[in-house]
């Protein structure tokens, strides 16, 4: 549904994509992930048709994005990276604005995510906070029953709550069979929503597979205080586990997801005072991708 | 032209028309009222007081006693188009320019209108909303006349006075806009768009000074008539071609240079 076909899109600092290839198919979630930087929101800015690539072409269904971006847009949703309304209106002004642009007449749609998302569309969009425009954004964007949608964070200024209603209209839309191309900066978001995840860094796609492999390459680290130290170290070093003494007596121990079983299964061979999972983030996750570790 | 967005533009934009109409009836009255049949030789014998080339640089040009001409070389020498521009250099950039500097042309581009019916439906706001303003101004100008000194305008020198101010407005409303769809952001589109119209005023300025800057004048986009001249039957239709020339080529090009650029949306 969308394909992207050696694409190259540079900016006069040297910046950009470089002959990027990749496609989401009809009824697929893809994750699109990267650095700041990297040149996600340059991908959609290709797809959208706001800039013409220097060489490659993206096509949206058969049609190409820069030279059919109107009629791409009848059947397209799309959250700005930085949402920026036109001023002066308020939330409803802006909705019938959006409708009438779209000449879209059934506005139940657009009453339901009204409500999902617990918007209050009277005031001057200006005096919004980030959360309340992110919200606004979001439900422009699904309004029109779009069957393809291009989110640049979609979920940025939200509060947990309505970050998990996202997760569910993501669900909901996908059930329907809609085609998403999703960038975001929150792995259990995407773990949550997409089938499979794109990583891209210095405009180039460095990793494509599903979600479920790429967990499995994710590092997690486990803090574990045992009894007695030195053998439990001995005995995790022995068993190929990558392991490190941390303070208070207890160690840090890195695995991926295969070998959860086998770590259990040795660790059990000590007594366990305390256990704990390390939080990471998504940069700790892929470091491989991230940062220098990737070279 | 996509209707919907012409409304919104013009909601979003008729005070700032009406604070300049206001402004300038308000002037308009002010210089009739002024205007006394009887005393009008008094007025001239006090301006010979002034340096000639003074005048000459203010577009007080001839020393005329009929009301039309009064207001030919009073009113529209300088101040219905020196006015006017500072009108549509604020227009001009907030129609297109100030959008995409802000981001929240995405919007107007993520619903199935093209970039090219978006440009023209702003072009044609801008257009539009000059042609009220003079619209306005001829029609408050015949009353306010009419009320005064009855019999006094000659309404058709008038009206043909109205329309190349509105033509030459037009062409300067079209500077801008072309400068506001070349550039993304808005600090080049306000700085070229004001500045062209700014330079073309001082060169009408200087122009009138002496007989060697007269050349000055001539390359002004203001100077191509003498609005005297204008209300007394010189030939205008020629000069009118070339300003709706002038228009069209200008909005041509704003439509042009936008329909392909890189925008940083």
């Amino acid at each position: 549904m969308i394909d992207v076909i050696g694409l190259v899109l540079k900016y006069s600092n040297g910046k950009g994509i470089f002959d990027l290839n990749f496609s989401v198919d009809e009824g697929e979630v893809m994750g699109y992930l990267g650095p700041n930087g990297a040149g996600k929101t340059t991908t959609i800015r290709a797809l959208l048709g706001f800039m013409q690539p220097n060489s490659g072409t993206c096509l949206i269904g058969v049609l190409d994005c820069t030279d059919n971006a109107p009629e791409i847009q009848t059947t397209l949703g799309y959250i700005p990276g930085e949402i920026a309304f036109l001023d002066g209106m308020n939330g409803n002004e802006f909705l019938k604005f959006m409708n009438d642009m779209r000449n879209t007449k059934d506005l139940s749609r657009q009453n339901q995510l009204i409500e999902m998302f617990e918007l209050d569309t009277k005031g001057k969009i200006k005096k919004f906070s980030k959360g309340m425009k992110q919200k606004l954004g979001i439900v422009t964007a699904f309004m029109h029953n779009p069957s393809v949608l291009i989110l640049d964070e979609p979920t940025s200024g939200l509060d947990p709550l309505m970050q998990n209603r996202f997760v569910e209209l993501i669900m909901e839309e996908k059930k329907k069979g809609k085609t998403i191309l999703m960038s975001s900066h929150r792995f259990e978001e995407i773990e949550r929503t997409c089938d499979n995840v794109l990583i891209i860094k210095d405009g180039r796609i460095v990793e494509q597979s599903d979600v479920h492999s790429l967990k499995n390459k994710q590092r997690r680290g486990f803090i574990i205080k045992p009894q007695d130290i030195t053998p439990a170290i001995l005995a995790l070093k022995s068993a190929g586990f990558e392991v490190k003494e941390a303070a208070y007596n207890t160690i840090e121990v890195f695995i991926t997801g295969e070998d959860v079983d086998r770590f259990i299964k040795t660790a059990a061979q000590f007594t366990i005072l305390n256990f704990d999972v390390k939080n990471q983030s998504l940069e700790d996750i892929f470091m491989k991708f991230y940062g220098r570790e990737g070279k | 032209m996509s209707y919907t967005l012409f409304k919104t533009t013009l909601k979003k934009n008729w005070v700032l028309l009406i604070i300049f109409f206001a402004v300038l009836t308000m002037y308009l009255g002010i210089m009739v009222s002024m205007y006394d049949p009887n005393e009008i030789e008094t007025l001239i014998s006090m301006l010979r007081l002034f340096p000639e080339d003074l005048m000459e640089a203010m577009g007080f040009s001839g020393l005329v006693t009929d009301l039309t001409g009064y207001l030919a070389s009073w009113l529209y020498g300088l101040l219905m188009f020196g006015f006017p521009m500072v009108y549509c250099i604020i227009l001009g950039n907030k129609l297109v320019a100030k959008l995409v500097d802000n981001g929240s042309f995405a919007y107007l581009l993520s619903t199935p209108n093209s970039r090219v019916k978006i440009i023209v439906t702003q072009g044609i706001y801008a257009l539009a909303s000059i042609a009220a303003l003079f619209a306005g101004l001829f029609g408050t100008g015949v009353l306010i006349c009419e009320a005064m000194f009855p019999g006094y305008l000659d309404v058709g020198a008038f009206l043909s006075l109205n329309f190349t101010t509105m033509l030459v407005n037009m062409a300067v409303m079209m500077i801008s806009f072309f400068f506001s769809c070349l550039f993304n952001d808005t600090k080049m589109s306000l700085g070229f768009g004001s500045g062209v119209p700014i330079a073309f005023i001082l060169m009408n300025m200087l122009g009138g000074t002496s007989r060697d800057a007269h050349v000055l004048k001539s390359f002004s986009i203001y100077g191509l008539y003498d609005p005297l001249e204008l209300i007394r039957g010189a030939d205008i239709w020629n000069i009118n071609l070339v300003y709706i020339v002038t228009i069209i080529v200008l909005f041509v090009a704003a439509v042009l240079v936008f329909r392909k650029k890189r925008l940083p949306l």
